[in-house]
């Protein structure tokens, strides 16, 4: 007899009478056609630990990355390089330089980098601009004129200035010199006419700005910064966090105190947030009476609402009416001046009476104005009448007024330097002429005018010198 | 005016755009019959009217009526009119005649007496013929009356504002109840001529023409332009004076060492 087959076991441990091997045979084909149908692009150790329960994912991510095409950098890698002179825009000498060029670039383009030789806006002044602006007690006009060439011929590199910086009897720090140079090119700007904006003038200005006492203040923290000892950072370190500690026990203490005074006073306290929350309130309230006036709701709540608001209203009124305000007087053509705060109450004679715009515009002052009138002529402008007399059209008028009355000025300032000129080369010819010899050699020069100034002057000098020879 | 009204509004100025000036059409020889006066040519319109013109209006200006504020305007007329002094007491504030020449009308506005304010005067050139080219500084001769009278309406119109300062509450809460209407911002009609804007001739032509805000940017950005050429020229001309000057120093060390 045989041994108890399976089945025998199951019945005598009465356990159901599961699958046999037999049905569990025909489970294995379907697994091997799924891994059949591996996807490609995975290996199959792969396939079998995951098996088909994540394809897509699989195949997104191991599918082939594509990549930009890389590129084609040209002639295999080939440049041709050529050793060519070139002309440098921004140079006014003849000198010719060289540089290695791709071959293939035009012969004929620009110097590319030459844009970049900006030159710093540098000012000049006339004597009458500087009598009238810039004066200083510590500064001679000579040294001023000294200090702008130098700052001409080193680009305002204020190092190289100061290097250089070789005045009698003059004992300059860097920062005197910036603060004399920037201040009067402040002046320069504030004073001259603008052609501009004032937003762009401002701009300027705050460009030219520098203030002496604190630079040389930032300088001393710099230097005393660099020569610290180890103890010495060290201990500052140990300050800072204390510091730090101190304000943070500072911040909580305060927080605390005030929650406290939050939950024994309530809104009496005064404190911030709970103002902001009254804000809020309020905005609520001030759409109710609206609200309800639509909906045809009796008075009372609406008063109530209202006079619950008018103390603590008194604040965002006057800002509300300041937005408004100008829209309000753009249509009723009001313009608000500030009152000068003086108690005396004005009288009658202190009015300005009604008037015309167009019966106000500027005039020019009397001694300029048939110049003002010639130049106005001459742009085709005419400053008698406007079409649209306005406000801010006689302002403009009137800037252009001034700057037609400067411009009378310095042609007439020209005019009376050219007439000196004359004079001073007269006496020069007529001195010279007292001399021996050497008037032949100045009357020469003369001749060559005011083009060549320079030469002449060397020439001049060198006459000078040769006189102790004879 | 009780005291509490007589309060004046410091530091407040507020104005009134108006326009003056006239209309002009040339008379048809039928037209000239009728009248007492065969020499008359033109019949003309003076006005004072605010600046704004009323749509589908025949009027330069006019939109608003301007009794709010101003209580009569006097027209002196050329003495050779009978009573000259034409005072027009409610709107609209406009004298119409017939004539033949041009001249100088005196025109004096006298205001409520809310405003406590005296009447302001001055004047506008009656113009009868059409605006011609300026050619060297003066303008070309007008065409012949048949030409002219082709051509259609002359206007010759000034915008000006009138400034109250500082007024009395009670003439601002007037002023303030007559909020002028606005200038249309864009051009709709043609350019009001100017003799100080010569190139709006062309733009002036071709129907009744109308003030807009436009016309105000466009003075302006002439105006600028000029002030910016002429503060290129300064800087020219503050480079010459500086070389000369440099010159100048020079030759004078010249003079003492010599």
């Amino acid at each position: 007899m045989a041994g108890p087959s399976a089945a025998d076991v199951r019945s005598i441990l009465s356990l159901p009478n599961l699958s046999t091997p037999g049905p569990s045979q025909p489970r294995k084909p379907p697994a091997t056609t799924e891994r059949a149908r591996k996807p490609e692009g995975i290996s199959r150790e792969l396939y079998s630990l995951i098996g088909p329960s994540a394809p897509t994912l699989a195949a997104a991510q191991l599918s082939k990355p594509r990549l930009k095409q890389k590129p084609n950098l040209g002639g295999g890698g080939r440049v041709k390089w050529e050793w060519r002179s070139f002309k440098n825009g921004a140079r006014n000498d003849p000198l010719r330089l060289s540089h290695w060029v791709k071959a293939s670039t035009d012969p004929e383009a620009e110097y590319k980098f030459a844009v970049y030789n900006v030159q710093p806006n540098s000012y000049t002044y006339s004597q009458e601009e500087y009598t009238r602006w810039l004066g200083d007690k510590e500064w001679s006009k000579e040294e001023t004129d000294y200090l702008f060439d130098l700052v001409r011929s080193y680009d305002a590199r204020f190092y190289v200035v100061a290097d250089r910086y070789e005045y009698p009897e003059s004992n300059r720090t860097m920062e005197d010199m910036k603060e004399r140079y920037y201040s009067v090119c402040r002046k320069l700007v504030r004073n001259r006419p603008w052609a501009g904006d004032d937003a762009s003038k401002a701009n300027l200005l705050a460009s030219l700005a520098f203030d002496k006492e604190r630079e040389i203040t930032r300088k001393g923290y710099v230097a005393s910064l660099e020569t610290r000892t180890a103890s010495e950072i060290a201990e500052e370190e140990a300050l800072y966090v204390e510091l730090r500690r101190l304000e943070q026990n500072e911040r909580r203490f305060k927080k605390e105190r005030d929650e406290l005074l939050r939950t024994l006073l309530g809104i009496e306290s005064g404190l911030p947030d709970i103002m902001a929350d009254e804000e809020s309130l309020n905005a609520t309230t001030t759409v109710e009476p609206k609200r309800s006036r639509k909906k045809g709701d009796t008075d009372p709540p609406v008063s109530a609402s209202t006079s619950m608001n008018t103390i603590s209203l008194g604040q965002p009124v006057p800002r509300k009416q300041s937005a408004k305000s100008a829209a309000y007087d753009a249509l009723h053509c009001i313009h608000r001046t500030e009152v000068p705060q003086t108690t005396t109450t004005a009288t009658k004679a202190a009015h300005q009476p009604v008037y015309l715009r167009s019966y106000k515009l500027p005039t020019p002052k009397s001694a300029t104005g048939p110049r003002i009138a010639q130049i106005m002529g001459e742009l085709g402008v005419s400053h008698t009448r406007l079409v649209m007399p306005t406000r801010e059209n006689s302002a403009q008028l009137e800037s252009l007024l001034e700057a037609a009355g400067a411009l009378v000025e310095t042609k007439k300032q020209v005019d009376r330097i050219e007439q000196e000129i004359r004079i001073a080369q007269e006496r020069l010819g007529k001195s010279s002429e007292g001399g021996d010899d050497e008037a032949m050699d100045v009357d020469e020069n003369d001749g060559e005018g005011e083009a060549n100034e320079d030469g002449r002057a060397q020439s001049v000098v060198s006459t000078r010198s040769s006189r102790p020879r004879k | 005016m009780s005291s509490a009204e007589r309060v004046r509004v410091r530091g407040v100025s507020i104005y009134r755009p108006i326009i003056y000036g006239n209309t002009a059409v040339v008379l048809t020889p039928k037209e000239r019959e009728v009248l007492p006066t065969p020499d008359h040519t033109h019949r003309w319109t003076v006005a004072v009217r605010s600046a704004a013109s009323a749509p589908d209006s025949e009027n330069v200006g006019g939109a608003d009526d301007l009794s709010y504020f101003i209580k009569r305007v006097t027209f002196k007329l050329h003495d050779t009119y009978a009573n000259p002094n034409r005072n027009v007491d409610k709107a609209p504030f406009e004298v119409s005649e017939t004539g033949w020449g041009e001249f100088e009308v005196q025109i004096r506005i006298n205001f409520v007496a809310e405003s406590g304010e005296k009447a302001i005067t001055f004047y506008h050139h009656l113009k009868l013929h059409p605006w011609t080219q300026i050619i060297n500084g003066e303008p070309e001769q007008p065409p012949p009356l048949e030409i002219a009278a082709k051509i259609g309406p002359v206007h010759s119109w000034q915008y000006d504002e009138v400034v109250f300062n500082d007024p009395f509450q009670t003439f601002l809460n007037i002023l303030t109840a007559h909020p002028p209407t606005p200038l249309p911002k864009a051009k709709r009609r043609p350019i009001p001529y100017h003799t100080s804007n010569p190139a709006s001739l062309e733009a002036s032509k071709g129907g009744t023409p109308e003030f807009t805000h436009e016309m105000e940017k466009e003075e302006a950005e002439r105006l600028e332009t000029a002030r910016k050429k002429i503060i290129s020229e300064q800087e020219k001309w503050r480079n010459i004076l500086i070389e000369k000057e440099k010159e100048l120093a020079k030759l004078k060390t010249q003079l003492t060492d010599a």
